[in-house]
Order: C-alpha cells, then sequence, then structure tokens
C-alpha cells in the first residue's frame, strides 16, 4: 500500500477532521485529546497491540495499519456510558497486569502466540473480572466494526456499493 | 402613507397560500402554480434544494465518524426521535430533536416530525397502495367514526393522477381489496418471498401476496426526465435525499415543478401561528407568520388557503385560529376539531427461517421493501372478534454469516469469507385503528413554544380492538409461516407507542354532516369555505394502507375544486 493511501486512511479511520490531533499534548498523553476519557500514550499503544491480536496484518493489512484501536477509543468516548468507560479503562489495565504477571513481560513484548494466549484465556474464563469483561468485550466489537466498515475491506475485501442500479431477486448461488 | 400601506399589503397578498411544503403542500403548490395562480408556501423549517442540500447522500459508512451509530449525548438528549429507524449519522439532520420543538405526550405519543422545505416526503417508505370502496364504506358498514363523504370513483382519477407525475412502479394485480394504478413496472419479489406467495395462493385462496408498489422510477417516462429526475439506482439511501430524484418527493418533483412556473414563493423559516379570519367579510383572509429566525410577526394575504402542515400540527394551527366567529378554532362549529385522531398499529411483528432454495440469494438492492399481503379480516363481511384488520409487509433476504469468535487470522478470514446463512422471512403488522373521541389532541394551557405558539397535548393510545387484531396478527402469520414450512419462527409482540409508525391522521376530518365533521367532501371547512385541509388531519378513518398516496390524490383533487370554485368566484 503507498503512503498516501495510508495517511489518507489513518486520517479517515480517526473520524475525519472532527478528531484534531492535539497540537500541544502533554508528554505520555494519548496522541488525540477525547473528550470523556484519559489515557495514556502508553495505554493507546497498548490497545492498538490488542487490536493487532485481534485482527493482525496477514497479506493484508491489520488492525494497527488502519487504526482501529483510535476508532475503538472514538465509539468508546462518544457511544458509551461513563459507567462503561471507566469499566473499559480499568480493564485495560487489568489486562496489562495480567500479562505481567503471567510471563513478566509488557503484552507488547510478548511473542503473537503469547498475545494470542492471553486474549484467548479471557475470552474463554467465565468468571473474569467485570471490568476485563467490559474491556474485552468493547474492544473486539468495535474492532470488528471498524474493520468491516473501513474503507480498505470495504474498497477491496468485503465490497460496498453506493450505487448498485440493479436487482436480482433470483441471484445463483456459486457452488463452493 | 396609505399608499405605502397598500403597496405593502399588496406584497404579501397572493392568490393562494398553502402551508406547509411536505408531500402534500407540494402537491398543492404544483396545481395551483401549473393554474396560473400566485402560490405562497410557507414553511417553518430551513430550505432543502433538491441534490444542493443532501450533504450525506454521497457517502460510504466509513465516511461516517461513528459508522452510522447514534452517539450516547444525541441519544440521551433525543429519547423520542431516537426511536425511529431513520434517525441515523446519515439522516438524522432532516428530523426534528426532541428540545427543539416540545409538546405535552398525556399518554406516550412518538411524534417524529421532519421541519424542512419537503417535510417528511425526503424521509418516507414510499409505499403507496390505493384505497379501495372496502375502506371508504368502512365506517358506514362497521358503525365507526362517521360516513366518508366520497367513494372509490370521486378519487379514481386522482389516484391515477398523482401516480403518473410521481411515478410508482407495481404491478396489475386485480385485487378488488387494492385497485390497480397507473404504474411503472413492479420490482420483483425475490426467491423465497415469490415461494411464500406461492405457499399463500395454494393454501390461502382469500389471501394475496403482492410485490409492495413504491413511489419510485423503475423505467422514467418523459413527465419524470422533465421533472429532472432519472432512473432509481437501487441504493436504498432514501432518507439522505436522492441525487437521482429516483424516488418521489416534494424536493424532487412537485416543488420544482412549481417553481418553473414562476408563480411560486417559497418561504422557509416561517412558522403560522394562526389562520386569519375576518368576522366581517365571513371568510379567511391571510395568515399570521412568524420568522423562526428573527421571530417579527407579518401577516399574508391570499383568497384560498390551503393547510398542509403535517396531520397533527394542522390541528395546532387551527386550534390557535380563534376568531369572534369561531371562539374554539377555525371551523370548530362542531366541537370536534383535534378529535378523532387515529393511526396505524404497528406494533407486532414476526421472523422465521427459510431452509429451502438455498441455489438463490439476492444481488443488488430493491427498493420497494418486497412483499404486502392487503387485508384479508373482515373484508367482505365481518367475523372476527375485532373489528377491521391489517395489511402484512413482508421482506426475505439471506444473512452472510460470519462466525466472530475466533482471534487472529482466523477471525479475519471468517470476516472477509462470510457464510451465507438460511433465508429470512420478516413481517411486520399494519393495523387500522379506529378513530375515537377520546383520542385527541389540544392546546396546552399555558405552555408555548419560542415563537409563542401553544405547545399540542397529545392524549391518543391504544384499545382493546388494537389488542385483539395484534393477537390475530400474531396467531396468523405464525400459522402462515408454519405452512410455507418456515422454522425458528419468532413471533415479537414489541411494544411501541402510537406514533412512531408515522400515520398519525385524523382532528379535521371529512364527513357529510357539519355537526359531526370539520370538512366536506371537496376537503372545504364546512364554516369556512376558503380554507382546505388536505393532509392526514383530514382523514375519517385510517384504512390499513400507507396513507401519502391518498393524501397526493386528495390534494390534487381538492386544489382542482378550488380553482373552479375561485373562477365561479364562490370562493
Amino acid at each position: 500500500m503507498n503512503r498516501r493511501l495510508v495517511i489518507k486512511q489513518v486520517l479517515i479511520m480517526a473520524g475525519g477532521i472532527a478528531l484534531l490531533p492535539a497540537c500541544v499534548r502533554e508528554e505520555g498523553q494519548s496522541t488525540v485529546s477525547w473528550k470523556n476519557i484519559k489515557l495514556t500514550l502508553d495505554q493507546e499503544n497498548f490497545l492498538a497491540d490488542v487490536a493487532e491480536t485481534l485482527i493482525p496484518e496477514t497479506d493484508t493489512p491489520g488492525a494497527k495499519k488502519l487504526n482501529l484501536h483510535l476508532f475503538v477509543l472514538k465509539m468508546l468516548d462518544d457511544c458509551y456510558s461513563s459507567v462503561d468507560q471507566q469499566l473499559f479503562l480499568k480493564g485495560m489495565s487489568q489486562l496489562q497486569d495480567k500479562s505481567y504477571d503471567q510471563f513478566t513481560k509488557s503484552y507488547t513484548k510478548l511473542s503473537k502466540r503469547q498475545q494470542q494466549e492471553v486474549l484467548l484465556q479471557i475470552q474463554h474464563d467465565k468468571s473474569k473480572s467485570p471490568e476485563l469483561d467490559a474491556f474485552y468485550k468493547i474492544t473486539k466489537q468495535q474492532t470488528i466494526n471498524g474493520y468491516m466498515n473501513s474503507k480498505y475491506v470495504m474498497t477491496n475485501l468485503v465490497k460496498w456499493e453506493l450505487v448498485p442500479g440493479r436487482y436480482n431477486g433470483y441471484f445463483p448461488v456459486k457452488s463452493a | 402613507m396609505s399608499n405605502i400601506n397598500i403597496d405593502a399589503i399588496k406584497e404579501q397578498t397572493f392568490d393562494v397560500i398553502v402551508i406547509g411544503s411536505g408531500i402534500s403542500g407540494g402537491w398543492a403548490a404544483k396545481e395551483f402554480t401549473e393554474k396560473g395562480l400566485k402560490t405562497l408556501v410557507l414553511e417553518r423549517g430551513k430550505d432543502v434544494q433538491h441534490i444542493k442540500d443532501y450533504p450525506t447522500t454521497n457517502k460510504y459508512p466509513y465516511e461516517f465518524e461513528h459508522r452510522g451509530a447514534l452517539t450516547l449525548e444525541i441519544e440521551k438528549a433525543n429519547p423520542i426521535v431516537s426511536k425511529c429507524y431513520a434517525f441515523r449519522e446519515d439522516a438524522m439532520h432532516f428530523m426534528v430533536k426532541d428540545n427543539e420543538h416540545p409538546y405535552v405526550q398525556e399518554k406516550p405519543f412518538d411524534w417524529i416530525r421532519g421541519y424542512q422545505v419537503g417535510g417528511k416526503s425526503l424521509l418516507w417508505a414510499r409505499q403507496t397502495q390505493r384505497w379501495s370502496d372496502f375502506d371508504f364504506e368502512g365506517p358506514a358498514r362497521d358503525n365507526f367514526a362517521v360516513d366518508w363523504p366520497i367513494r372509490y370513483q370521486d378519487i379514481d382519477p386522482w389516484y391515477g393522477y398523482v401516480e403518473r407525475f410521481a411515478g410508482i412502479a407495481g404491478n396489475k394485480d386485480g385485487l378488488a381489496e387494492l385497485p390497480d394504478g397507473d404504474f411503472l413496472p413492479g420490482y420483483p419479489l425475490n426467491a423465497a418471498e415469490d415461494f411464500f406467495r406461492g405457499v399463500i395462493k395454494n393454501k390461502y385462496p382469500d389471501r394475496h401476496v403482492i410485490s409492495a408498489r413504491c413511489a419510485h422510477l423503475s423505467r422514467p417516462q418523459q413527465v419524470h426526465f422533465d421533472q429532472g429526475r432519472a432512473k432509481c439506482q437501487n441504493r436504498v439511501l432514501c432518507q439522505r435525499g436522492c441525487p437521482f430524484g429516483g424516488y418521489f418527493s416534494s424536493n424532487a418533483s412537485t416543488l420544482p415543478w412549481a417553481a418553473k412556473t414562476g408563480n411560486l414563493t417559497l418561504r422557509p423559516f416561517s412558522v403560522v401561528e394562526s389562520v386569519i379570519y375576518d368576522d366581517a367579510k365571513g371568510k379567511v383572509t391571510g395568515v399570521r407568520v412568524v420568522d423562526t429566525n428573527s421571530k417579527a410577526v407579518t401577516e399574508f394575504y391570499a383568497r384560498v388557503i390551503f393547510v398542509n402542515a403535517g396531520a397533527l400540527n394542522t390541528n395546532l394551527i387551527l386550534l390557535n385560529s380563534k376568531s369572534k366567529r369561531f371562539p374554539d378554532g377555525l371551523g370548530n362549529d362542531s366541537g370536534l376539531l383535534g378529535k378523532y385522531v387515529a393511526f396505524h398499529n404497528y406494533s407486532a411483528r414476526v421472523s422465521a427461517e427459510f431452509d429451502g432454495l438455498k441455489q438463490y440469494t439476492t444481488d443488488g438492492r430493491t427498493p420497494n421493501d418486497g412483499g404486502y399481503m392487503p387485508r384479508f379480516r373482515n373484508l367482505h363481511q365481518q367475523e372476527t372478534g375485532f373489528k377491521r384488520g391489517y395489511a402484512i409487509a413482508f421482506r426475505a433476504g439471506r444473512d452472510v454469516e460470519r462466525d466472530s469468535s475466533p482471534i487472529g487470522a482466523d477471525l479475519k478470514n471468517n470476516l472477509i469469507n462470510g457464510k451465507l446463512g438460511p433465508w429470512k422471512m420478516h413481517s411486520h403488522m399494519m393495523g387500522e385503528t379506529i378513530p375515537k373521541e377520546s383520542n385527541f389532541v389540544s392546546l396546552h394551557a399555558t405552555k408555548t413554544d419560542n415563537w409563542g405558539v401553544p405547545l399540542l397535548n397529545v392524549s391518543v393510545d391504544y384499545d382493546e380492538n388494537d389488542a385483539l387484531m395484534k393477537k390475530d396478527y400474531l396467531e396468523q402469520v405464525t400459522e402462515m409461516f408454519t405452512q410455507a414450512g418456515f422454522k425458528n419462527i419468532e413471533p415479537n409482540a414489541k411494544t411501541q407507542a402510537p406514533g412512531l409508525d408515522i400515520h398519525e391522521m385524523g382532528g379535521v376530518r371529512m364527513g357529510n354532516d357539519p355537526k359531526t365533521s370539520l370538512l366536506n367532501k371537496w376537503n372545504q371547512l364546512h364554516a369556512c369555505h376558503n380554507v382546505f385541509v388536505t393532509d392526514g388531519a383530514c382523514m375519517t378513518s385510517t384504512s390499513t394502507q400507507n396513507p401519502s398516496l391518498t393524501y397526493m390524490a386528495l390534494t390534487a383533487r381538492a386544489a382542482d375544486y378550488a380553482v373552479q370554485a375561485m373562477k365561479k368566484t364562490e370562493i
């Protein structure tokens, strides 16, 4: 993918003009100034790694390249209650702690396989804390939402047509 | 000095004033301007010009900040309008926010409004089924409301007249309960809908599934090209406004047509506070308008006034038009103004799955939303424990299922390469509700809006008849789906307040007798002949069909009558 396209996509994924990066920001703060939530650059990068574990780069771009973590945060900031926002942020810290406890390494430094293992443990753990539950659910749901509704996917992989110009109610299904 | 006043009054004087620019107001504007009459159309909201003012029309889903979703802030600030399916990121700028225009719910009523040039004609679901005499004769036969002063033969030519201009896609189905019209080619049913049609045909000879008729240009004619409209491109993003003019709206059709005559003056940001009745002259002389921005009050004058403000707002304006002759609202000798409000009961759905016909799916999109079953209950005679009946809308489609349980490359693969699921069938009811005196709107005694107009009290509710009818719909569709071999049938008796159907009607009903109705057979106030009401407020009963086509036909018919009456100087 060429650089210009990436930049364009970054801007679009970040919610377009409504999401101007803060020009002057405190060291270590998130690259975006949110209305309701507050998080550090470290946490933002961590979320990017989690999203990348969920939807990794293969022969097509993954979550990081599509900036899906910023979309997750955008949705969290605008479309969730303050209760959910607090649960999410606490759950995020709990996950950071969990990977450190388990592997004595931060999530970012784990191998891809270990990162997957951590997330799958959470997904399958029926007695996980409400914070972890909220964090994982929102992150997975909105990463998928952002992915399926990204320009990249909608123009290259699962195409969405603005002007179909047709309807066939007896369209033959290609046999697999 | 007096000359200046006379000039000023001249400038403010028109042949006809039309209050409202929605689906019926647009038609009134077209008819009068075409016949050479200087016409002022007053619209309380902002201007929306065709194409130019459709800001979201060509956006892709990823160009919306929240991919279509509402923010929590907007949802919390708008508990009423947020319930409407069309209040999403792409069309919410065409819908009234709760706090902008409050009203008083004496009983729960979701009043969904579009205050702009074109009104809700930009947003409507575009279903256009004709009424029949089973509908017009309903109140007299079943002993409710009052007899309609018209029959099908009175409106039949006017249905054709508006259908040819608006462009209605449909098939000639040959059903007495849903008369055929002057149609463009209908949209086809898909494989599963067609299968269901066949099942019903075999097992229920008195029930019929047809392709729903809709106001889309499936094959535009010269009159549509002359309007600047083109073939519907199956976008089905209609609520954003259509850059092709593929569906009928005031903005794409009647208003630009009226403007071309040179006889139209369109004035947005103009709330009509009241209609002015001159006690000495014994007729209405004009309207009093508040500019929504400056709050300046202006009067405009005309020989004839058409009130097309949208059903409940038409009631509000007439109730607020008080004079010595009409202390309780214009034309309200009967005391029934604001009463006998009714709506459509949309409060139940049934969905199911169909395992067959896996060799087919759909490609592209259809603007007509699938199939339609006209009313079959109590059609020829009373045969159930409830009055009247319901129409049923059907639609089938196959979802692409994407298993999102894994993570990593497997998740990604599942998301990209979904599997085609089974056919899913959805249906909803469209029930006729019985107009009652106890379902009414009135003016609030003390509260007013930002422009000094009293707030509207809305006191409208379901009744026992609605509950019985809903139960019957759920049972009958479950039975029909079972007969069709559908699986996982899910009846859903969802509760929703009246209003969300966006088919509110009545309050200024038509009838033969001035003692029991407000309007005569020409939609003319019995007691004030130069005022006409041709929007939803005029409806004596509701039937089951989506009402807009009938408003259009009644408007064109009334305008024709008004022009003749003006020529004969009767008004």
